[in-house]
């Protein structure tokens, strides 16, 4: 039992040196969680959270990173008509120094992290699904090499309603007056 | 069936040996098969556009060992290997060294040329194009350097950062190389 033990934590030490120290091996593809359709009342506002993974082993520049000349994690959405988007929310990043610039502090993320998007559907807009469409452009690095930027397409839904007073207005009961 | 444990210890040993080679050789190494085929072979040329505009060819400096570096501006690990890059071509520029950096980088050239003179860059950079990374392999990640001998030839290339220990020994091995004789 004890050497089967010791052999698993040698070739798991041996594993996990590999995996942290080979660059290049995988490809850093940073993954949308699936959205669920938001309903949002027309004429109101309405938050979206999209949850997004980095993969192990890899960082991508925060929406604020420190250095100018590096590529920030940004949400482009091209929302339909009627449907405003009116504030992208990004979380703050995690400084961090990496072998490669001991010295030095990246804000980045890794691992998981929401972007919370602000929607508004005008109050003309027909109440019914619609889809916003956009890319995350991000910028993957691990601890030794950087990888070119890229997009990640992203889409969510959401579910225009008719704002409670709207219902209410339509639930308003008939005058008891008789009109003669 | 009973297993002796000291064949379980040396298996398990041999195994991690050799992931750790792996380690070196992936460095060495590239997910990108394409570069693979390059080892050994005539590094192929280019034709560039340097930062003050001229048009830099690789073949211009055969005769010369070459340390062709892809990098951008946005990688961090290339920034570390710079400076490096900047000793390097003082020290052994004189015995023909010619260090060459590859911007893949989509910045305005004037973004490229202001990073680069506050890296005190002392060596030419030209703007990459896609077609020139496919030529390499593809070079997928950066920085991602490549070691030409006089003769023009591939020797070594390397992906991401490694020590300026390790640079230099390349960069010995590409001056060490002989000019073929025809």
């Amino acid at each position: 039992m004890k050497i089967g033990l010791l052999v698993a934590a040698v070739l798991g030490a041996a594993l996990g040196v590999l995996a942290q120290e080979s660059p290049g091996n995988q490809r850093p593809s940073v993954i949308m969680q699936p959205t669920e359709i938001i309903p949002i009342s027309r004429g109101h506002s309405g938050t979206v959270e999209l949850m997004f993974r980095v993969p192990s082993g890899f960082h991508i520049n925060s929406n604020l990173p420190h250095q100018e000349y590096l590529k920030k994690t940004e949400l482009k959405l091209d929302a339909p008509t009627d449907i405003l988007v009116r504030k992208v929310r990004y979380p703050d990043g995690e400084d961090r120094s990496f072998p490669f610039a001991p010295d030095e502090k990246i804000n980045v993320y890794s691992g998981d992290f929401t972007i919370t998007v602000e929607v508004r559907p005008l109050k003309t807009v027909l109440p019914t699904k619609y889809a916003v469409h956009g890319y995350l452009n991000y910028q993957a690095c691990d601890n030794a090499a950087c990888y070119p930027p890229r997009k990640l397409p992203v889409t969510f839904e959401v579910r225009v309603t008719k704002s409670a007073s709207e219902n209410k207005h339509r639930n308003t009961p008939q005058s008891p007056h008789v009109h003669g | 069936m009973k297993r002796d444990p000291v064949i379980l210890i040396v298996v398990a040993m041999v195994v991690s040996i050799m992931l750790v080679f792996g380690i070196q050789k992936a460095r060495h190494g590239s997910p990108n098969a394409g570069s693979a085929k390059l080892l050994n072979q005539p590094a192929p040329d280019f034709s560039l556009a340097s930062l003050d505009g001229k048009t830099l060819k690789l073949s211009d400096y055969r005769g010369k060992a070459v340390l062709l570096n892809f990098w951008a501006t946005w990688c961090e690990p290339c920034k570390v290997e710079m400076p490096w890059f900047v000793d390097l071509q003082k020290k052994y520029g004189p015995q023909g060294l010619q260090v060459l950096g590859v911007a893949m980088d989509d910045a305005p050239v004037k973004d490229i040329a202001d990073f680069a003179q506050k890296m005190n860059v002392n060596y030419p950079i030209v703007i990459g194009k896609e077609e020139v990374g496919t030529q390499y392999g593809g070079v997928q990640y950066l920085p991602s350097t490549f070691y030409i001998s006089r003769d023009g030839k591939i020797i070594d290339r390397v992906f991401g950062l490694v020590s300026r220990s390790e640079i230099e020994v390349n960069v010995q091995k590409a001056l060490g190389t002989q000019v073929a004789t025809k």
